[in-house]
């Protein structure tokens, strides 16, 4: 977020955040770890709610926008990013969150990733990544591994996953973070950090299925695979580290900042503000915009 | 009067049909110019027709009075858009070598015909062969009158930059053609005689442009979209004007992210504008469900063009009637709106934001290929007399205890949008209680579609956005709306002027039906035809759904382009008044029970 003022600290509670919503979500799920580290995040951040627009699309992570207190918007299968450029270039002051899932945001979704990464669009999105569509019940998502058997491959996916991290490397996105509610200190740093960047900042959370997902996704394997960048000396700033480490999605699970660009490109909200103020002496009266068809010269 | 041109890409017909337009409305005349072009990106062949009269034009077609061939291969290729009858003036390029009495056309033979060496004269006066339009343009000057007094100074001011000489060159070449007619007068005078009252300033300008500038005197400031032929224009207009009003324009990476922005920005706050076509309102109808199950304004035009699928994208049609009305999912109802003209289309787009902020729901204004692309001359607009509406934000008090989705007795409940202080809510396509709260209760369910349909019913009352002409308790009645009303109108005219009883209804608010005006109307009839541009007549069996209609009352409908002409309508119209004499008389059986 480029407009933040400093924050006046506990100003906010991460209560303030939540909703007394009741989750749908089994018991145990990833997800309510995600609402708190949200929570926690936007309480340091400091923004009143109604300053907040949460947009999400379907499935069981795009319910998130409902448990928490802000202006919300749960939409249609992988629309959120879509919908969310549109409120934040309507009114670049509000701070636009956006959830999804695998499914949501790299399948029916997916088409949308590329151009809110070249657009360098000021909002942070959050993929809770299951490797399973939950909400529909088992069947395969695009992140699910190659010989992954549900519902719907009874005989083993014949498919390689997409590879979220290394995705938006290769459109180039400026921000590029994965975290997991096993760490939930280290991942509502992530997402601060993430609201903070003056961009389009991707957060990958591996947020388990405790209905569908794999034993070795559950929160107790995590505890023992996660591995923080930080801890192994990880330099965010350089892409081609990033994207080597990006490549072991599959086989690894690092947490932290794998790549923040110590230069980004100017958001797309920048240049619509300086066009608009660069242009808006040309404007002539509303009521006098069918002028322009009087006719001139005949030739 | 008719003008046909039609030549190779480069000939200059485009230009020659723009300038005569422009001189036209600065004389006083109403017109209207339809451009067509092959399938080609550049080059290729490419036609103009141009309807000029005294009085106000109600649509481009009939056959030509005149035709300026420069091409005979490339004329051949627009044969029925560019109809030649045996009492059409035939003006062609000499170097074509076709012989006068022995012209490429079938089953007609026109009686004055002039071959002229456009390209020779173009090269002799100007210096080069790009000069043939304004030969052109010399030439019906000086048969027919248009422009002769503004056309030089026209040429003065656009050549000025390049130069003295290339301003004398084509003042040279402009005269050159006007002295030819001169010396080859009509034995009949065929000059159009400018109008001596009207000639303050009149606008020019076409359906898409005409969309995009109603937009912003609206208040929009925010458009999504992806270019798809016939809409293109109204992005591209926004794209240069929007900006200077803080607004924005987002080329989307597809429609459906095109209508998503939109949905997005009218959740932030603002008026939105989409536009696309057939295909891409295909893809767009999951989010128009959205918006209306979230309650959000936006308003979608669709430019239509012959379908299904890519169909015929140059061509104009209408038949997206049913796609509008039925477009997404659920018990749902989205108003639609259709201009009848250029100077119409103002009023429309400005009628859509006002309906779609009142009402905060999605509306869909069905233009078409002919609306969107033809140029018209248009009366000067009193931009005063149009209201502009916002939505209904919630007071204080209202604020104090906020439900978004409060059961009002209207149905309409107060919209709040972020960055307003205690509106937060969750919107959704989720069914919801008041609150905004997910459900599944069957029961809320209910009330909230109730509540949906229930606000839009004082849209059953709304005349204004329906005109009837003729005679009111005429036995004949006629339907028709958008362009093709125009058609309708002309040949009702015409009926009226043979002494013929019969009327005219052109609904602007196509859906939903309201049931009591067409009630009304049909009283008194028992014939009549809906006039339409598609296969189906999809109004004829729209109005269907919701009116018993009079068992005589057909639709005389046509697949798109093959414009319907004023002539063929007025036929029937001859054929009901003897049906129903004859069977005023005992006479005979029906000879037209189809």
């Amino acid at each position: 977020m480029t407009t933040l003022e400093p924050i006046p600290a506990g100003k906010f509670q991460a209560g303030d955040f939540k909703s007394d919503l009741k989750p749908i979500w089994c018991p145990g799920c990833g997800d309510f770890g995600v609402v708190t580290a949200i929570t926690r995040a936007l309480a340091a951040i400091g923004r009143p709610p109604h300053e907040i627009a949460f947009i999400s699309g379907i499935g069981c992570s795009s319910r998130i926008p409902g448990y928490t207190n802000a202006y919300g918007f749960n939409t249609v299968h992988g629309r959120s990013l879509p919908i969310a450029q549109g409120i934040k270039l309507a009114n670049p002051e509000l701070l636009v969150l956006v959830a999804s899932g695998d499914g949501d945001g790299f399948s029916i979704g997916g088409g949308h990733v590329p151009h809110v990464i070249r657009r360098n669009i000021d909002l942070t999105y959050i993929v809770m990544d299951n490797q399973i569509y939950g909400l529909t019940k088992g069947q395969l998502s695009p992140t699910s591994r190659r010989g992954r058997k549900t519902v719907s491959s009874s005989f083993g996916s014949l498919e390689e996953p997409v590879n979220p991290l290394l995705y938006v490397m290769g459109y180039g996105a400026s921000f590029v973070a994965q975290g997991t509610p096993a760490d939930m200190a280290g991942l509502a740093r992530i997402i601060e950090e993430g609201i903070r960047f003056p961009g389009f900042a991707f957060i990958n959370v591996q947020s388990p299925c405790v209905t569908y997902g794999d034993e070795e996704q559950q929160l107790k394997a995590q505890k023992t695979r996660m591995q923080s960048l930080e801890s192994i000396g990880h330099d965010p700033t350089d892409p081609a580290k990033a994207i080597e480490r990006a490549r072991e999605y599959v086989t690894k699970l690092y947490t932290g900042i794998l790549y923040r660009n110590p230069n980004p490109p100017p958001t797309y909200g920048q240049g619509v503000t300086e066009r608009q103020e660069f242009l808006k002496k040309q404007a002539v009266p509303r009521h006098k915009i069918l002028n322009r068809f009087m006719p001139d010269i005949p030739i | 009067m008719i003008i046909g041109i039609a030549g190779a890409g480069g000939d200059g017909v485009i230009s020659a049909g723009e300038s005569l337009i422009t001189a036209a409305a600065l004389e006083g005349y109403h017109g209207i110019m339809t451009k067509s072009f092959g399938s080609q990106i550049r080059g290729g062949e490419a036609s103009c027709r141009l309807r000029l009269a005294t009085q106000p034009v109600l649509n481009p077609n009939g056959p030509l009075d005149v035709a300026v061939v420069l091409n005979w291969e490339d004329f051949r290729r627009f044969g029925w858009e560019l109809p030649v009858e045996s009492a059409t003036i035939v003006i062609y390029e000499s170097n074509t070598g076709v012989a006068p009495d022995n012209l490429p056309l079938e089953g007609v033979t026109p009686t004055v015909v002039f071959s002229v060496p456009i390209t020779a004269m173009a090269e002799k006066y100007a210096g080069t062969d790009k000069a043939k339009n304004i030969v052109v343009i010399g030439l019906l000057a000086g048969w027919f009158g248009i422009g002769r007094e503004s056309m030089l100074e026209g040429i003065r001011k656009k050549f000025a930059r390049k130069g003295a000489a290339v301003v004398e060159g084509n003042a040279r070449a402009f005269q050159a053609g006007l002295e030819f007619a001169q010396a080859h007068p009509l034995e009949e005078d065929r000059k159009l005689t400018a109008p001596q009252s009207g000639r303050e300033a009149k606008l020019l300008t076409d359906g898409n442009d005409m969309c995009a500038a109603a937009a912003i005197f609206a208040g929009c400031t925010f458009f999504a979209g992806y270019p798809i032929t016939p809409s293109t224009e109204i992005m591209q207009f926004l794209d240069r004007e929007i900006w200077k009003y803080g607004g924005t324009v987002l080329q989307a990476e597809d429609e459906i992210a095109g209508i998503g922005a939109v949905v997005g920005a009218s959740f932030a706050g603002k008026k939105a504008l989409t536009a696309t076509s057939g295909p891409g309102m295909s893809l767009k109808t999951e989010m128009l469900g959205l918006a209306s199950i979230a309650e959000l304004p936006l308003v979608c035009v669709n430019v239509q063009r012959g379908g299904p699928s890519t169909g015929m994208p140059t061509k104009a049609e209408q038949s997206d009637l049913f796609q509008a009305a039925f477009s997404a999912h659920g018990d749902c109802l989205r108003p639609v709106l259709a201009p009848t003209s250029v100077g119409d289309m103002f009023g429309i787009i400005v009628e859509a934001f006002n309906l779609a902020e009142y009402y905060q729901t999605p509306v869909i204004v069905l233009s078409d290929q002919e609306i969107s692309q033809r140029k018209e001359i248009v009366e000067p607009i009193d931009t005063s007399a149009f209201r502009v509406v916002e939505r209904r934000r919630p007071t204080e008090a209202e604020l104090a205890k906020y439900a978004r989705f409060k059961l009002t007795e209207s149905g309409i409940s107060p919209i709040s949008h972020p960055g307003m202080a205690g509106g937060n809510y969750l919107a959704s396509g989720i069914e919801h209680n008041e609150l905004g709260r997910p459900t599944a209760s069957g029961e809320m369910h209910a009330r909230m579609n109730e509540k949906r349909f229930r606000k839009f019913s004082p849209l059953q009352n709304r005349r204004d956005l329906f005109v009837v002409e003729g005679d009111p308790d005429a036995p004949i009645g006629l339907v028709s709306w958008g362009s093709v009303a125009g058609v309708a109108k002309e040949a009702l005219r015409l009926a009226r002027a043979e002494g013929l009883h019969a009327k005219l209804l052109v609904p602007k608010l196509l859906y939903p039906v309201a049931e009591q005006v067409y009630q009304d109307f049909f009283a008194s009839v028992s014939r009549g035809l809906f006039i339409e541009q598609s296969f189906q007549g999809q109004l004829y069996r729209l109005v269907r759904m919701y009116v018993d209609l009079p068992a005589l009352v057909k639709p005389f409908a046509k697949s798109g382009s093959n414009p319907i002409q004023p002539a063929e309508v007025l036929e029937r119209l001859r054929k009901m008044v003897v049906a129903l004499q004859g069977n005023r008389n005992h006479r005979q059986p029906d000879p037209v029970a189809d």
